[in-house]
């Protein structure tokens, strides 16, 4: 983001512990990997033991691996670099990346942990959808979590021997390949046990998640019967018959099983919202902990040294959040490295003497990289992504980001504001990640821009400060442009909004001293849009030749 | 802190119609912190009047400074020499500044851009609430931390009065009952007792101005 050239580095220490939140099977596969990598581990589990939901849909029929889980679990038990932490939790997380403090609670003790990095690692939560179906569940109505208990314990399996079973899938929810997959588990396990029938009624089989199909195609061939229904069967007294009309038999089918197994909806653990709010990380749809981005990298939070892994973040299962935790042993390999880390020492500072600790910074900043010491705000230099965010919203103007500074912007707002023989002088403030490439491309290309359009790059739109806004119609500007990316697609989760926000404050100015506020335009681009640059800006000399040059010239 | 927030563009435009070189002193302290009068501020302001004047074919001339403290004559004297080559002074700082500034130079025609609102705390980005209306006489010891005087719109020392409607004040559905929360507190901390002491009513001294002199700074006053 910043030039490196130009741009003073300087060598700091960083703390290199990892804390892992969750200790079930993605949270001990975190500890396993990030520990392999020769970091220490602090692994916190709120109950009493590791494993979490050891069974439910991950386990059930794959005996080999739930040894090879159990292994690990006892590896890392003796890894000298892990230390387990059950009955624990987190209490707050102050600091950065590289530098957080975390407080945990285990019993009445406050543990005081320096970590470097955080990896989120909770598991899905499960919930009961036999109200959906109309039933109550009873010895012979069973959820499927019950089901996956049932199965994994020997004596309790035999249960089904010459017994019809029922499952419901993906007709109570929309259907996931993850309840399928449960499903399909616990079909091809009971397919082991002698006499036993398997019947399925469901809406859509997603098969889209790897080996489901061929698990699927496996239970048909020994037996499974499936039934596909565009609504409900009809059930009787909670589950004595089911039937449905068959209309390519073009008859009722009705069968009597002797158990039937209702799916369940797969949702967000509950301790996410509580460890979003300490861990100042953003919820995303459904409780998830990851809001929609498109430039979120899969593992990564909305803060530096922050990652969230499999269910934390959306319905995994255990070889999908598996394959999180290695990409998240990769991150933090590559952000802590040795402990120490060259940064650049102006990617943005803050002046002492101005400063008067208002925490406005520390509030906006959307990467959680600002914290406070006793005489000014503290930027992270590992935890910035130079947006700028802060800088614009200082009351004080003590924030400055390197490349951008207040007195280089204000020289190029000035001098952007020229004349092409009397056409119209536009400024076009562009967040370089969408906007200027736009522009850049619809000038290589030669598209059609007006003459006396200047661009005026800005690492977010974040950093288009009301005042350069306001200064630039000062300086004879005759319309501006305030170019952001599209909603949801800001680097920096919100600059975009934040640029609008002020762009709605600048409209109430103008309306207040009496110019124009078709004068100014907030406009969403995306890096690709070269045309689409072309046409919003030649639109807007249109819209300004229409309104005439500005009155301040 | 002291929360004040902009005076509406049009008043202080109109303050400033007659004058022709203005110097807009921005306080670096409540005000910045309320995002109201720091340095930010003074420029968007500064801004917005150039826009104006200009428009209106009457273009001023504005500087901009921001100082530390404008409750402070030292902060203030660091005006001394910009003061002469300006027609007025236009402070963003409360009320005490403002005059303040009036006080340190009084050949100058000093203008508010900010009404001062209260004594408030900060509930988040740019929002406020008025927690203390310095009444001078503080009970918050007896009330579990809650001001009454703040708080009800009676500003009763011993309440609550007959208004109280199941937490929420007659004046207003929005309106918590500052005495039904004080009683809550209380319960939760075990101290309820309190809610019986009888607090003497109080002489209101905000007739006049008050003033303060800090314990162990009366002799140095004195001295001068």
């Amino acid at each position: 983001m910043t030039d490196m050239k130009h741009t003073d580095m300087e060598e700091i220490n960083i703390a290199t512990d990892v804390l892992v939140l969750g200790g079930g099977l993605t949270g001990i596969k975190a500890a396993s990997e990030i520990a392999g990598s020769g970091y220490k581990v602090i692994l916190v589990e709120k109950d009493a033991e590791l494993g979490g939901r050891k069974g439910p849909g991950t386990l059930v029929g794959l005996k080999e691996e739930s040894k090879g889980l159990q292994d690990l679990e006892d590896k890392i038990k003796t890894d000298s670099n892990v230390e387990i932490l059950t009955q624990a939790s987190l209490v707050s997380a102050a600091g950065v990346t590289g530098d957080f403090t975390a407080r945990l609670l285990k019993g009445a003790e406050v543990i005081e942990q320096n970590v470097g990095a955080i990896v989120v690692a909770t598991e899905f939560a499960t919930g009961a959808l036999n109200e959906k179906y109309g039933l109550s569940l009873a010895d012979n109505v069973l959820t499927q979590s019950r089901m996956d208990e049932l199965l994994a314990s020997e004596s309790d399996k035999e249960k089904f021997a010459n017994k019809t079973v029922a499952f419901l899938v993906s007709l109570g929810q929309e259907g996931n390949p993850l309840v399928l997959e449960r499903g399909l588990r616990s079909v091809l396990a009971l397919q082991e046990i002698d006499g036993c029938d398997a019947y399925i009624y469901a809406g859509d089989l997603k098969v889209a998640s790897n080996g489901l199909e061929r698990m699927y195609k496996e239970s048909r061939e020994k037996g499974a019967v499936y039934f596909k229904l565009t609504e409900k069967p009809e059930i009787v007294e909670n589950g004595k018959t089911i039937s449905f009309f068959d209309s390519v038999a073009r008859r009722n089918i009705e069968i009597s099983p002797d158990f039937i197994v209702v799916e369940e909806e797969m949702c967000a653990n509950h301790l996410n919202e509580e460890l979003a709010e300490i861990l100042r990380i953003n919820v995303g749809p459904s409780g998830f902990l990851q809001s929609d981005n498109v430039h979120f990298f899969p593992v990564r939070s909305n803060r530096e040294g922050i990652f969230v892994a499999g269910s934390t973040r959306e319905i995994s299962s255990l070889p999908s959040a598996w394959t999180d935790v290695e990409n998240i042993a990769i991150e933090v390999k590559d952000l802590l490295g040795d402990g120490k880390k060259i940064v650049a020492k102006n990617k943005a500072v803050v002046n002492e003497d101005k400063c008067v600790i208002c925490l406005t910074c520390y509030r906006c900043c959307p990467h959680g990289a600002i914290y406070w010491g006793d005489k000014k705000a503290i930027i992270s230099p590992v935890a910035c992504q130079g947006c700028g965010i802060c800088a614009s919203e200082c009351p004080m103007d003590a924030i400055q980001v390197g490349g951008f500074e207040d007195e280089d912007m204000t020289e190029k707002v000035k001098s952007g504001v020229v004349s092409g023989n009397g056409t119209p002088r536009l400024l076009a403030f562009c967040c370089q990640n969408s906007a200027f490439e736009a522009g850049e491309m619809a000038d290589m290309f030669k598209m059609p821009l007006p003459e006396g359009l200047r661009m005026i790059k800005v690492p977010c739109a974040g950093k288009i400060d009301l005042d350069y806004i306001l200064n630039a119609f000062v300086a004879g500007a005759d319309g501006i442009l305030v170019m952001a990316c599209h909603p949801g697609n800001c680097k920096s989760e919100n600059g975009n909004t934040f640029a609008q926000w002020r762009v709605n404050d600048a409209y109430r100015m103008m309306e207040e001293v009496g110019l124009e506020k078709d004068r100014l335009c907030f406009v969403g681009t995306a890096s690709n849009m070269g045309s689409g640059f072309s046409s919003i800006v030649v639109d807007m000399e249109k819209r300004i030749n229409e309104l005439g040059l500005s009155p301040l010239k | 802190m002291i929360i004040a927030e902009r005076k509406p563009f049009d008043e202080i435009k109109t303050m400033l119609k007659d004058y022709k070189k203005v110097l807009t002193v921005g306080c670096g302290t409540c005000v910045a912190v309320c995002l109201a009068g720091g340095e930010k501020e003074v420029a968007i302001l500064n801004a917005e009047l150039n826009m104006a004047r200009k428009i209106d074919g009457n273009p001023i001339e504005l500087g901009a400074t921001t100082l530390e403290r404008q409750c402070d004559m030292e902060f203030l004297d660091e005006l001394e020499n910009v003061v002469d080559e300006y027609d007025a002074l236009l402070s963003m700082a409360c009320g005490a500044g403002v005059q303040f500034l009036a006080e340190r130079y009084p050949n100058k025609p000093v203008f508010p851009a900010v009404n001062t609102t209260c004594i408030g705390a900060n509930k988040g980005v740019g929002w406020y609430e008025e927690k203390c209306r310095s009444c001078g006489n503080c009970v918050l010891g007896y009330t579990g931390g809650i001001c009454p005087v703040t708080m009800c719109a009676k500003g009763l020392y011993n309440g609550p009065c007959g208004g109280t409607d199941r937490g929420k004040c007659e004046i207003s559905q929005d309106q918590p009952c500052a005495w039904f929360l004080i009683h809550e507190r209380l319960a939760a901390q075990g101290r309820l007792d309190l809610i019986m002491e009888f607090q003497p009513i109080t002489a209101w001294q905000n007739q006049k101005p008050r003033t303060l002199v800090q314990p162990g700074y009366e002799k140095k006053k004195e001295a001068g």
